[in-house]
């Protein structure tokens, strides 16, 4: 399935939580904010949002990373565009 | 299994949660002294400055902690331990028995001996809600009082509502049991140059009611005689080893009131950062349940004066280390300090220098 993967860098304070989980898809840039990899690889360049296509284990593990931000800056939505987290 | 956690924090609250993944059948009961549902502490900053709502600062709602069948009891006190009989005591005079008992109480703030309804201290919700109203009230300057993240984030929280701002150290320099003098020189440069003075090797101030705000970020304690009443062994924090259990069998420690065996560091500390609290709640859930993996962390705390980035990563204590490098310089606007002990990488903080954060992350962790 694909998930469209979004940090907020408004709200990122570079706790670095989601890098902790999840690096391959997490990574800080030199402003101190997390930005989002597809798989430890940045198509088109570096950008705190993409889709990606993720297996179950994943997304679970994604979802993980999210809740571990201290500031909820990081945002999911799933290809219908539901967003899985943070929980409205 | 009855697991009773005393403390309704990150720690406490994310513990809960995975114990719950791991045990459908675990009685879950957390005792919590605050009344609000869990809420992150880091982003109370944000909600003062108007960047999320008051109701996005919180992390679960009161009705989740029934649909996870766990026993949620804000307002609760635990008053003492009787690890003997295996039961806690609470401000309600009841007693709850534990098969299982895990401390995660966090941390006060260190007060100064004068109050008034213009001093704030900055930890929970209610201080946040106190500090927005002083805000609110139209105060002719305010008065920072200390020189660690709190005094930080009143520095930015002022500087946002547009409060004129001096702060008082009580040491020479910002965080001055950790950094250098060449990093000390770079944060007050850095404030000076955006309108607020700093003064060194300040006292108390006297607290008048001239309308300004006391903002005081001395750092943080955690209270302790609870558990040293209870013969759990304590020093800076309730001493544990590296799978987070206490001298006390089936007792167990996590987040800022934990004194814990560090691996990666190679001695027992204290940390007080947001990640380590979280992971050693989901670690001490997998302890509890039985899968005894140790817990190994490289944390970090990122924060931010007036825009200058400072990153601190892993051990920074000056006084443990056998050596700081220093590179960069105030006059350049970066600095790192690199901490040794034993001959290996034990911590570091990077001012302006964000980009080195990975590699030195990594080779703390030895990886
Ligand atoms: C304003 C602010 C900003 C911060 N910003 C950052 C940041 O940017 N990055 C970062 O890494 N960290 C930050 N922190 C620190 C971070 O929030 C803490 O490290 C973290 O909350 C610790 O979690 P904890 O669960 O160990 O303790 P706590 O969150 O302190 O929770 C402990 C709870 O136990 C309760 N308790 C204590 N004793 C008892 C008792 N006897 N009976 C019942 N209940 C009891 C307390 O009332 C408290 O609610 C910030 C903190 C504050 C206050
Ligand atoms: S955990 Fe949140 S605040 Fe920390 S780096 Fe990731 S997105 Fe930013």
């Amino acid at each position: 399935m694909k998930l469209r993967v979004l940090v907020d860098p408004d709200l990122c304070i570079g706790a670095a939580s989601c890098v902790t989980i999840m690096p391959e898809t997490f990574q800080m840039n030199g402003e101190n904010k997390a930005f989002v990899l597809d798989h430890g690889k940045e198509p088109g360049g570096s950008s705190y949002e993409r889709w990606i296509e993720v297996s179950d284990a994943e997304k679970e593990t994604v979802i993980l990373a999210a809740q571990s931000c201290p500031t909820l800056a990081v945002f999911i939505f799933d290809e219908a565009g539901v967003q899985l987290y943070p929980e409205l | 299994m009855r697991l009773v956690i005393i403390g309704g924090g990150i720690a406490g609250v994310t513990a809960a949660e995975e114990v719950r993944k791991l045990d459908s059948d675990a009685e879950i009961t957390i005792l919590s002294e605050e009344f609000h549902p869990l809420y992150s502490r880091v982003l109370l900053p944000h909600f003062i400055k108007g960047k999320v709502s008051r109701e996005r600062v919180f992390l679960k709602k009161p009705e989740w902690y029934s649909e996870k069948n766990i026993d949620w009891q804000p307002g609760v006190v635990v008053k003492s331990i009787d690890t003997n009989n295996k039961f806690v005591h609470t401000s309600e005079e009841r007693e709850i028995e534990y098969d299982k008992l895990l401390i995660v109480t966090g941390c006060d703030v260190r007060t100064i001996g004068e109050d008034g309804s213009n001093v704030s201290y900055w930890r929970t919700l209610d201080d946040t809600d106190h500090l927005l109203k002083l805000i609110a009230s139209n105060p002719a300057k305010a008065t920072v009082f200390g020189g660690g993240f709190m005094a930080c984030e009143y520095v930015n929280a002022f500087a946002h509502h547009g409060v004129s701002t001096s702060v008082l150290t009580r040491g020479p320099w910002f965080w001055s049991k950790i950094l250098s003098k060449e990093s000390g020189t770079l944060i007050n440069a850095h404030l000076a140059a955006r309108g607020v003075d700093v003064t060194p090797n300040a006292t108390e101030p006297t607290v008048m009611d001239d309308n300004t705000i006391f903002g005081i970020g001395i750092g943080i304690h955690p209270e302790l005689s609870l558990m040293r009443d209870a013969g759990i062994e304590v020093n800076e924090g309730v001493k544990t080893n590296e799978y987070l259990e206490t001298n006390v069998p089936d007792v167990y420690a996590a987040g800022d009131v934990a004194e814990f065996m560090d691996v990666t560091a190679g001695r027992q500390r204290v940390v007080g950062n947001y990640m380590n609290a979280q992971m050693q709640g989901r670690a001490v859930a997998k302890i509890i349940c039985g899968e005894k993996v140790r817990f190994e962390l490289v944390s970090s705390y990122a924060t931010n004066a007036l825009g200058l980035e400072i990153i601190f990563i892993g051990d920074t204590d000056r006084n443990a280390a056998d050596s700081v490098e220093v590179q960069g310089s105030a006059r350049e606007g970066a600095v790192s300090e690199r901490f040794f002990r034993g001959g290996k990488l034990v911590g570091a903080v990077l001012i302006n220098k964000n980009l080195e954060r990975k590699v030195i992350t990594d080779e703390i962790r030895g990886s």
